[in-house]
């Protein structure tokens, strides 16, 4: 019976994430991770993972079902999951940026017209700024909206910034940068104590001998 | 609209058959617990003016609550918790009784928003002790030894753990590095996310050297006994922490010595609800629920606020979070169901039928009487 389950956000992330943790001496075998399997144990059987879409590993780990998760530092703005974030994986690096049709000014009067998959974060950076925005949800794909002109800028995750070069667009101002995290479950860091400061003393030890060396 | 008629509010729920039996269980034999130590029990209205919660909770808080208007404009909220009513009480009404004053509730109380995603309720059944008129550590272990005589009359035992720490300790530092309201809260937060990298960079701005640093964010990442305090004096040194973490090593002896040490934990990161209390906090889990299921401490200055100033400390359950607990439990008895087999009484006439019935209930038993026939 594994002591701890930890919530994996699957996609860009994960192969990162699980190199960090092969690292600092847990490893997953290569068949099981080959497997369709959504939940499998480390060597030890001490860990169990779960690989979720990013956006679900906090609520994975807010409701205890996960004690601990992997997942970026923007999803977690995004949810306002009331979680612990003891450390900064120093993987999966990203910014979240407002990005615009490259020439194009910033209509001066009326609201923008912002397309996101965070309309979280993009509300409360306009709301900051005390611009009115209108944001338009979108799932994907984000950088055709201004292209088509369903939006006037768009909030969202850049990492090397191809993407928005390739569709014509450029970035006008970063939000935040982000990064993966270890998030913990309130409770099961109480209750399962020993465990989790056992596995972040073990992140823990590798990050800053990285940082050092 | 065309809402179907079986919806109903999110956050609100029904509770039917073993759920609803189970808790009502719980409740009596939480309730029965306060007893024993002579809490009275006290009804406070459900309904009640803003003013009182903002004045108890803080305004953030208390604008949590579902606010409606009066008939005389003034603003009434459904209570969003009962400690201030209940201090209200102590105050005004109580002021001329003799100290300390014990009191214990189990009311609902109502959120427009939850706390949390995982807290989804908005309405919720709170059972809950204060105690009035006793400041020092002798009320604070009253407390810790109701709330564990509570979790082992609920079959908790070696599943639950009470984690204790004095809101003093980071009053101290931020008092000590000069910190504003707003600095204030930014540290507050990322010491209650146990963010140690962040915070390690914001204590950076504040003339703290790198060993400070470090420790101060190895310490809050951590929970434990009584080397979590040897390892927090050294760090440590402003007069204002070190008197609490003085009361809290104070505290810890005492546990000890009641064997409750096996199940209380100290937290030095345990920040939550910095500006109501004034010294001990705790904060209680259990194993199968994702959040805590109940907490209190220590708040000195609440009273004040209703026009007499005295010491209080007192506690929360949350009787819906326990109540799930045990429902998924393989044993989840603390209940007994009265009664006996239930029987049908299809081919009588009505008087024979009751009559019958009526004589099983005088010997206390279970009657089912089947109207189909």
């Amino acid at each position: 019976m594994p002591e701890l389950t930890i919530a994996v956000a699957k996609g860009r992330m994960q192969d990162d994430a699980l190199q960090l943790l092969a690292r600092v001496g847990i490893r997953v075998g290569q068949a099981a991770l080959k497997s369709r399997r959504l939940a499998i144990e480390d060597e030890s059987g001490v860990y169990r993972f779960v690989f979720v879409k990013p956006s679900d590993v906090p609520v994975y780990v807010e409701h205890g079902i996960a004690d601990c998760g992997v997942v970026g530092r923007d999803v977690l703005l995004e949810s306002g999951a009331d979680l612990l974030q003891p450390l900064d994986l120093r993987i999966g690096y990203c910014r979240i940026a407002v990005a615009v049709r490259a020439g194009t000014a910033s209509p001066s009067s009326g609201a923008l017209r912002v397309a996101t998959k965070y309309p979280q974060i993009a509300a409360a950076h306009f709301g900051a700024r005390g611009v009115p925005v209108e944001i338009i949800q979108l799932s994907g794909s984000v950088e055709l909206a201004p292209v088509l002109g369903l939006a006037d800028c768009i909030v969202d995750l850049v990492e090397t910034g191809q993407t928005l070069s390739e569709n014509g667009l450029e970035i006008v101002e970063e939000i935040t940068d982000s990064s993966a995290r270890l998030v913990v479950n309130r409770a099961s860091y109480q209750l399962k104590a020993a465990r989790v400061s056992c596995l972040i003393e073990l992140l823990n030890a590798w990050l800053e001998k990285e940082v050092a060396g | 609209m065309s809402e179907p008629l079986s919806k109903i509010p999110v956050g609100m729920r029904y509770y039917t058959g073993a759920e609803a039996r189970l808790r009502r269980g719980v409740e009596a034999a939480i309730m029965g617990v306060f007893d024993g130590w002579s809490y009275e029990e006290i009804t406070t209205p459900c309904v009640d003016y803003l003013a009182l919660f903002e004045r108890g909770m803080g305004y953030e808080q208390a604008h949590t609550a579902f606010r409606f208007t009066d008939c005389d404009g003034r603003m009434l909220a459904l209570r969003p918790d009962v400690t201030s009513s209940v201090a209200r009480a102590a105050a005004t009404l109580f002021a001329g009784k003799i100290r300390p004053l014990r009191f214990c509730y189990a009311s609902q109380a109502f959120r427009q928003r939850p706390p949390s995603h995982a807290e989804w309720r908005r309405e919720s059944t709170q059972l809950g002790c204060e105690l009035f008129g006793a400041g020092g550590s002798g009320a604070e272990i009253e407390m810790l030894s109701v709330a564990a005589e509570i979790l082992t009359a609920l079959n908790l035992s070696g599943d639950y753990r009470i984690t204790v720490n004095s809101v003093e300790i980071f009053n101290g530092i931020a008092e000590h590095l000069a910190l504003d309201e707003l600095q204030r809260e930014t540290m507050r937060q990322l010491v209650d996310k146990r963010d140690a990298a962040e915070l390690q960079k914001f204590l950076a701005r504040f003339g703290t050297t790198e060993t400070e640093r470090a420790s101060f964010s190895h310490l809050i990442r951590l929970s434990g006994k009584n080397e979590i305090l040897e390892e927090a004096r050294h760090i440590i040194t402003n007069p204002r922490s070190v008197a609490a973490l003085a009361d809290l090593e104070a505290l810890w002896r005492i546990i000890r010595a009641l064997d409750l040490a096996d199940v209380c934990d100290i937290d030095l990161g345990d920040v939550s609800g910095l500006d109501y209390y004034t010294g001990l906090t705790f904060k209680i889990y259990v194993a199968g629920a994702g959040t805590r299921v109940g907490g209190g401490g220590r708040y000195d200055n609440l009273t004040a606020n209703f026009g007499r100033r005295e010491p209080a400390v007192g506690f929360v359950l949350d009787l819906d979070a326990l109540t799930d607990v045990l429902m998924r439990r393989a044993n989840p008895a603390p209940v007994e169901v009265t009664g006996g087999e239930s029987f049908p009484l299809d081919d009588l006439d009505p008087a024979t039928l009751f009559k019958d019935a009526r004589r099983r209930r005088a010997r206390r038993e279970r009657v089912l009487i089947n109207f189909e026939g």
